[in-house]
């Protein structure tokens, strides 16, 4: 049942490439046809995920390569299943308008390719989050390097080069860590197999287990990214085309968080909990740091970057908590950070198609009824208010959750993160008054008008973030059990009773 | 009169900023480049502007003579048929003087506007007006207060600013509101009480008058131009300024008055006896403070007195539409929004679709409609430039290069006011200023 997020979005990448002589409209319409149907295919399996179950559903298994200990193995479960829907909307979304971001009068050049190498990344993301076999995630995880690097390097802006070779090292170097992590994992343990079942790290001594878990650790936080390992970030989501920029935010991202809960809590829970008073301390210098450095940008798309970096520090603020509520917080935090993104990088890119730059000190009067971008603008303070986590939209769920659950355990660092919430609204307040207020300069108003399909795939994102924010339960309900069974395995039940009580003192 | 052909330059370049736009002039031309798109623009927005016009004269002196110091004037913009059917005094069989060929009556646009506005449904009056489907009076009434704000324009060539204060005016004003409010005790003793505030809207009403009787005359002279656009008789911007020109001419000596009627007798608060004119004591005052001046209220962008943004002496205000900004946003104010869509009702199909292929098309009409405004009033100003050269100066092709450089000095002097950076007069020479 899972198979086919994996080999779809393959054989339509290959047929998409291989074809001679498509045209961009056809190339375009068999990567949309192909990507909704992955889609729909989610879907499915989101009409027949069992909320009640905490562990993988949907397994399947067949033997590959038995005497390495690689088995083609995939499951879903509560936190695997919220990303890969994600996965498969902004492929779509991104399959749908590859031309955003680019001038009027340009083409999306070498479409065939284009669409292609999207459907890799999405196949290797979903085979990412779906493999239960740790050599198959590395493969996976791996497979999605190199589409990635080359859709920096081809439609990129002009650094691209040197972001697209950044990108590269840095994720290399990232999957060099986690491999070596995996190996040391299934060798020390003398495990059977590299499936994740086979894994039992509780036999390792504490020193190698935090050995192990600092080299996950180091290479999913350069995929998150996590201060210190964030510089490839900026250039990379920059010089990145608008599509590409909501690939790498949208989902590459994604596979960072999943991987620093899936692996690194997942399989070192004990360890983990030791050592989450630094994880929460990185956490809350990300937001920080995130923040600060979005203020200081004039660059709208490297400010929304920034935030990125800040964003994703709540999320391991929630998974260092190791509360049921944070860690709920920290999956839901991933998803409509996702889809926050998304827009936000999809809004920057219409603005930068229709006027040209995205200088936030040359933009100006962007809500101006009848020459500037109204509603683009309008949709803009919408994102920017729900990446500030302004309740009734999904960013405030998300924070929210991991605020409530993680002051119990670490309040000085929540205290800093709920701070930096703060700087979020301070910078968008600065980046929509720039922007959008103000008044729209003569000389340079002669923008084009934003065509109603251009909105679509904004308006699709601005209504899930609206519906989330006001039923929070549609994004909390698909990782409840899940999230709250990976904190079992760190902390007994009985602490964690100790923990709640603690709370409502 | 025929502006005279162009001749050979005696006088070296000119060294001022806009030498190319005084070469221009100096040459018989108007500020504005003369390109058959822009003439088309200016040509077809004296069109669109002359019909409502037509409605602005008649209204404004409606309020002015009949509406007058109501206190509640709810339905000063609900014309009476007498003046709707009024009949122009410079156009028609039986017009004063016949110079132009339209008819006496309201133009058949307006006419069918008024019936049936942009819904195009005949409803009563009131519904089209409460739905914003009406000629936008409050444009005019922001161009009269102007002119009433920016006292002393023009003195003393401009007599009747002056005769505002004069005890003449203020006896014939007295009697007036005496009369106008003798069934209206309470009105009357608060005249009593605050005299001065009733005479300054007696002013005010003279203004409604003074502008109403200016525009009675450039509504057929617009319409005229557009006529004579359409035949091919006007083709080159500077043969539509030379048009004006006459027309400013022909008409300056037009009687500017103020007549009040009460209860079917008429009040002469200013008689036509004072030999007020149009050129002097409306054209000129006119052009300067809605053209130049204007004030910095309910526009595109705030101004902050307290930090100086506001000069200190309205004489030094430029806001007026050779320097306003073309985006509209809803107001009377700078840029008139509501000029622009009375305008874009009765928009000639040419220019409808020269609109349509540039920026936004239909979307941004108002914009576009409001920069070939601002074109448009930068050759009315040109007109009214050269109308002075001739009434004070030199003609261009005198033989005497004193009096060309004296002609020089005049049109220098003249286009410093358009040095301030805010001056839209470096853009129109570009035809991408849309």
């Amino acid at each position: 049942m899972l198979s086919p997020l994996i080999w779809l979005p393959l054989i339509g990448a290959l047929v998409i490439g291989l074809v001679p002589n498509l045209s961009a409209k056809q190339a375009k319409l068999g990567a949309i046809a192909v990507s909704g149907a992955i889609l729909a295919w989610t879907a499915v399996l989101l009409l027949n995920f069992d909320l009640s179950q905490p562990g993988l559903q949907m397994k399947e298994y067949h033997t590959w390569i038995p005497t390495l200990g690689i088995s083609y193995s995939l499951a879903i479960d509560g936190l695997s299943l919220p990303l890969l829907a994600l996965g498969s909307l902004i492929t779509i979304i991104v399959a749908s308008n590859g031309e955003v971001g680019l001038k009027p009068g340009e083409t999306l050049q070498r479409p065939q390719l284009f669409y292609s190498l999207l459907l890799i990344v999405n196949a290797g993301v979903a085979g990412a989050f779906l493999a239960q076999n740790l050599l198959l995630f590395f493969l996976f995880y791996e497979v999605e390097l190199v589409p990635f690097y080359l859709l920096i390097l081809i439609w990129g802006g002009q650094k691209r080069e040197y972001a697209a070779m950044k990108f590269l090292i840095y994720t290399a170097i990232s999957g060099v860590l986690i491999l070596a992590a995996f190996l040391g994992v299934a060798w020390l343990g003398h495990a059977p197999s590299f499936d994740y079942s086979d894994i039992n790290t509780a036999i390792l001594p504490q020193r190698v287990q935090l050995i192990l878990l600092t080299l996950v650790l180091i290479g999913f936080g350069i995929k998150t990214p996590l201060v210190p390992l964030h510089t490839w970030l900026p250039d990379a989501y920059v010089e990145a085309s608008t599509p590409v920029a909501i690939l790498l935010g949208g989902i590459l991202a994604k596979l960072g968080t999943y991987g620093l809960v899936r692996f690194a809590l997942g399989m070192f829970p004990e360890t983990w909990k030791l050592i989450s008073p630094g994880l929460s301390i990185i956490a809350a210098v990300s937001i920080l740091y995130g923040a600060l450095s979005a203020l200081a940008q004039h660059d709208i798309k490297r400010m929304v970057a920034f935030s990125s970096i800040a964003h994703m520090g709540y999320v391991l603020l929630g998974a260092a908590a190791l509360t049921p509520l944070a860690m709920v917080g920290a999956v839901s935090q991933m998803v409509a950070h996702g889809l926050i993104l998304a827009l936000l990088f999809y809004l920057v890119g219409l603005v930068e198609s229709k006027t040209g730059t995205r200088d936030r000190d040359i933009l100006n009067g962007l809500l101006n009824p009848i020459r500037g971008l109204p509603l683009t603008s309008a949709l803009l303070i919408l994102a920017a208010m729900a990446s500030a986590g302004i309740p009734g939209l999904a960013g405030f769920v998300a924070e929210f959750l991991v605020f409530q659950g993680s002051f119990s355990t670490f309040p000085v660092q929540t205290l800093v993160a709920i701070l930096g919430t703060g700087l979020t609204a301070v910078y968008f307040v600065i980046l929509l008054n720039r922007t959008c207020f103000g008044k729209l300069d003569n000389a340079t108003a002669y923008f084009p008008k934003v065509k109603f399909v251009e909105y679509i795939p904004a308006l699709v994102l601005t209504a899930l973030i609206f519906w989330f924010g006001i039923q929070p339960s549609w994004l909390v309900r698909w990782s409840e059990q899940t999230t709250k069974s990976l904190v079992t395995a760190a902390i007994p039940q009985a602490e964690q009773v100790a923990f709640n009580s603690v709370d409502r003192s | 009169m025929n502006m005279p052909a162009p001749t050979k330059t005696k006088l070296p370049p000119s060294q001022h900023p806009f030498a190319d736009v005084i070469h221009r002039m100096e040459s018989g031309g108007a500020m504005l480049p003369d390109t058959p798109e822009n003439l088309m623009q200016i040509i077809g927005l004296y069109k669109a502007y002359a019909v409502p016009m037509d409605f602005y004269w008649r209204d404004l002196l409606y309020i002015g003579e009949q509406v007058f110091l109501n206190p509640l004037p709810v339905f000063k913009y609900f014309i009476s048929d007498e003046y709707m059917k009024r009949h122009n005094h410079y156009a028609g069989d039986d017009a004063d003087l016949r110079i132009w060929r339209g008819t006496a009556e309201a133009h058949p646009e307006l006419i069918e506007f008024m019936e049936k506005g942009e819904l195009n449904k005949k409803l009563p009056r009131g519904l089209h007006h409460l739905w914003h489907d009406r000629i936008n009076m409050e444009f005019a009434e922001e161009c009269m207060r102007a002119m009433l704000w920016h006292r002393g324009m023009y003195v003393p060539v401009n007599q009747f600013d002056p005769y505002l204060d004069s005890d003449e005016y203020k006896a014939n004003a007295d009697r007036a509101i005496k009369a106008y409010f003798r069934k209206n005790p309470v009105m009357a003793g608060l005249y009593k009480l605050f005299p001065d505030m009733f005479l300054e809207q007696c002013r005010q009403a003279s203004y409604y008058a003074n502008l109403g009787l200016f525009w009675e005359v450039m509504a057929p002279v617009f319409f005229e131009m557009s006529d004579l656009y359409d035949e091919g008789k006007i083709a080159t911007v500077p043969q539509a300024m030379d048009f004006l020109v006459n027309g400013i001419f022909a008409i300056a000596g037009r009687p500017i008055y103020h007549n009040v009627y009460i209860d079917g007798e008429c009040y002469e608060i200013i008689p036509k006896s004072k030999g007020f004119t149009w050129l002097y004591e409306a054209a000129l005052p006119y052009v300067e403070a809605v053209f130049y001046r204007t004030s910095p209220f309910r526009g595109t962008k705030s101004y902050n007195a307290q930090a100086g943004q506001v000069p200190m002496e309205q004489k030094d205000f430029h806001y007026g539409v050779l320097y306003a900004d073309k985006f509209p946003v809803g107001t009377a104010g700078i840029p008139p929004t509501f000029l622009a869509q009375d305008m874009l009702h009765f928009l000639p199909p040419y220019l409808v679709d020269y609109y349509q292929q540039h920026c936004r098309g239909e979307d941004d009409m108002l914009v576009q409609l409001a920069v070939s405004f601002q074109r448009s009033m930068y050759c009315v100003t040109s007109a009214v430039i050269q109308a002075l050269r001739c009434a004070l100066l030199y003609p261009l092709d005198d033989p005497n290069p004193n009096h060309l450089m004296a002609n020089r000095r005049f049109f220098e002097s003249q286009l410093d006011r358009f040095l301030r950076p805010e001056s839209r007069i470096r853009e129109i020479q570009n035809q991408n200023y849309r």
